[in-house]
């Protein structure tokens, strides 16, 4: 980075819920050290910004672009490439935009599932003339535009190239300005690094007790009231934890809920889902009924793959299934 | 006094003494365990009747220096049979102690810890069917910290810890990650089309085939299908199978020993539970479910294997799953 001129920084959001805007924001006071090193260019969630002024822009002329939200419509897709293209250094920013996250289950369904039960079947929606969202559509007063909502939800690196992930869903405030601070003072490691987080395991930092129980039956959170001091999966419940890269502080353990992944893989693991399988059917007791342990994992891809499943080898295997279909 | 009554004592009777090791005298060389025993595949001069009978005859040192005690991994398939109700792993398991007591080292390969990858996570240590890894404090980096350590005398390379390990910190020699992957590819077979053919990929326990019949066959079986063999069916990584099935091949077939003949104790049902899984999350995704299959293999039909494989490919065509 010119070490004479600010930093020029874009924040953009996808298909998200807000949460990794609302995490930039968490980082309090630091806003204005952020406003000091930086010029903020775009950032629709906290300020007035147009796509014009964006494409008014002379290609890399952003030095960095967080990248939060996935990509799940043609707007996305358009603003992703835009960004990529005035962008020196793009950032996939939180989950959805790394891995898929929550957006990404919808993969598990296709668009016209997605829609039916969205605009005529769920309870809360009142849609008598069966009125469904389409790209284009006339009115008296003429023609109506509406972003192509995809058949797929995919993390912003399958759209453009990124140079850098940051994980969680949302990042922790604590990490965000980490990172923050990393792209300030220019001290980013080589691309394709993953920022704002370890590199093993939540369980290296985890301080829950583990005592070696093994698991006799698998159970949901709502269905025990958990030792607190007890190692969630030795207690049967199902821990993302194993299986989730560390660094997030483990806010979830501190108020009694199991890790569910949202950090994404640790380094060096393809897939998520099939590691967290592999270590938690690993670590069952000899008398336990296997059949009835495969049987309590309710809603095994949602609770297995729960933010990576856009990302995931079992995702890739579906599409190259459906591409030669 | 005492010292004087440890050197009088027979090593029957300190091997009698040893928890596992009372029903020693029961044992009357009949050598129905030999013949149901399947080390004797690897290792042909594993006997474990001759071994009851060096104990009995008072051949201590003899026994120690026989490095075959160490071979018994406790699958107890001998022990319904035994007529007179001898646990044998129990009892080769009274002798390992002692000699590991007396210095002497298992010379099998273990399971190999990378304290560097290590996290400390524990599901190693619950995973081991023998109770081989056990948490231990070490100053690392100048960090304390906690990582698993392997038993030799209890490790038997089965590779159900490595396929735990969320870290990939445990491998187990000439079963590595690497080197399984090393297996699949070998000859370019993943790249290779097979001529319109499903591509079959099958993880073999190593304990499945018992007579030459059953290896012969399934060297006969055509160049779609890819046999790699593993120790152990809880070896196999459900990330193993989905990076064949993403690298072009129609289904994988995993195939483990019947639940309470695991050559491992626990492998085949570490398997179940994954393989199972894995097919009910092909279910939710819409993906077919023949490509992802699991069968368990009782002694008594383990020539079976070949056609259970012919058929997953008929089965394959007819579904007309995708042939890369």
């Amino acid at each position: 980075m010119a070490k004479n001129s600010k930093l020029k920084v874009a924040i953009y959001w996808a298909a998200s819920c807000g949460g990794c805007d609302v995490a930039v924001v968490e980082i309090g006071h630091n806003l204005l050290k952020l406003k000091e090193a930086a010029d903020i260019l775009f950032w629709p969630a906290a300020m007035d910004f147009k796509y014009s002024d964006v494409e008014a822009m002379p290609d890399k002329h952003i030095d960095v672009c967080l990248f939060n939200g996935s990509v799940r419509t043609s707007e996305n897709e358009h603003i992703a490439k835009l960004l990529r293209l005035k962008s020196k250094i793009m950032v996939a920013f939180g989950s959805c935009a790394y891995e898929g996250c929550i957006p990404g289950l919808a993969n598990l369904y296709n668009r016209g599932d997605i829609l039916t039960r969205v605009y005529e079947e769920t309870p809360s929606t009142e849609n008598p003339n069966g009125v469904i969202p389409t790209p284009h559509s006339k009115v008296p007063e003429g023609s109506l535009e509406l972003p192509e909502f995809y058949d797929w939800v995919k993390p912003v690196g399958m759209v453009v190239p990124v140079e850098y992930s940051v994980p969680g869903c949302p990042p922790v405030a604590s990490q965000v300005w980490a990172v923050l601070q990393t792209i300030i003072d220019g001290k980013l490691p080589p691309v394709g690094a993953v920022l704002g987080a370890g590199t093993k395991n939540l369980c290296e930092e985890c301080e829950r007790i583990r005592d070696g129980t093994k698991v006799k039956k698998f159970v949901r959170p709502h269905e025990v009231i958990a030792d607190p001091n007890k190692c969630f999966l030795e207690q049967g419940i199902i821990c993302s934890g194993p299986a989730t890269r560390a660094g997030c502080g483990r806010p979830c353990i501190h108020v009694g809920m199991p890790c569910r992944g949202c950090y994404g893989p640790p380094e060096g693991v393809k897939d998520q889902g099939a590691k967290l399988l592999s270590a938690i059917m690993a670590v069952i007791d000899p008398e336990a009924d296997v059949e009835q342990l495969v049987q309590q994992i309710a809603d095994p891809v949602g609770t297995l793959y729960r933010f990576s499943l856009a990302d995931s080898q079992l995702q890739q295997t579906k599409w190259a299934e459906e591409k030669k279909k | 006094m005492e010292h004087a009554e440890k050197t009088v004592r027979s090593f029957k009777d300190e091997v009698m003494a040893e928890p596992g090791g009372q029903h020693l005298q029961r044992c009357y060389s009949c050598g129905t365990c030999v013949s149901m025993c399947l080390i004797n595949q690897t290792c042909p001069d594993y006997n474990p009747r001759r071994i009851l009978r060096m104990v009995m005859l008072d051949m201590r040192q003899e026994t120690f220096e026989n490095p075959t005690i160490w071979h018994c991994s406790s699958c107890d398939l001998c022990y319904p049979h035994c007529p007179q109700g001898i646990r044998i792993s129990e009892l080769m398991q009274a002798i390992k102690n002692i000699a590991v007591r007396e210095g002497y080292e298992s010379p099998l390969p273990t399971s190999q810890v990378d304290e560097e990858k290590c996290s400390g996570c524990d599901v190693c240590e619950k995973a081991c069917p023998y109770g081989a890894l056990s948490l231990v404090v070490k100053t690392i980096d100048g960090k304390e910290r906690k990582v698993p350590q392997t038993n030799k005398a209890l490790c038997m390379a089965c590779g159900i810890c490595a396929a735990a390990c969320p870290l990939s910190a445990i491998t187990v020699e000439d079963h590595s990650n690497e080197k399984i992957a090393a297996r699949i590819q070998a000859g370019h077979w993943l790249k290779k089309t097979r001529g319109g053919e499903p591509k079959v990929l099958v993880f073999n326990c190593s304990w499945n085939l018992r007579a030459e019949d059953d290896r012969a066959a399934m060297a006969e079986l055509p160049p779609n299908v890819r046999v790699v063999t593993v120790p152990c069916s809880g070896r196999v990584d459900p990330t193993f199978v989905l990076s064949a099935l993403q690298a072009g091949v129609a289904a994988v077939l995993v195939a483990g020993c019947e639940p309470g003949q695991c050559h491992y104790k626990q492998g085949t049902r570490i398997a179940q539970g994954r393989m199972h899984t894995l097919h009910n999350m092909f279910e939710q995704v819409g993906l077919d479910t023949s490509r992802v299959r699991f069968v368990q293999i009782g002694t008594e039909e383990r020539g079976r294997l070949p056609a259970m494989i012919m058929d997953l490919v008929a089965e394959l065509k007819s579904a007309r799953v995708p042939v890369a």
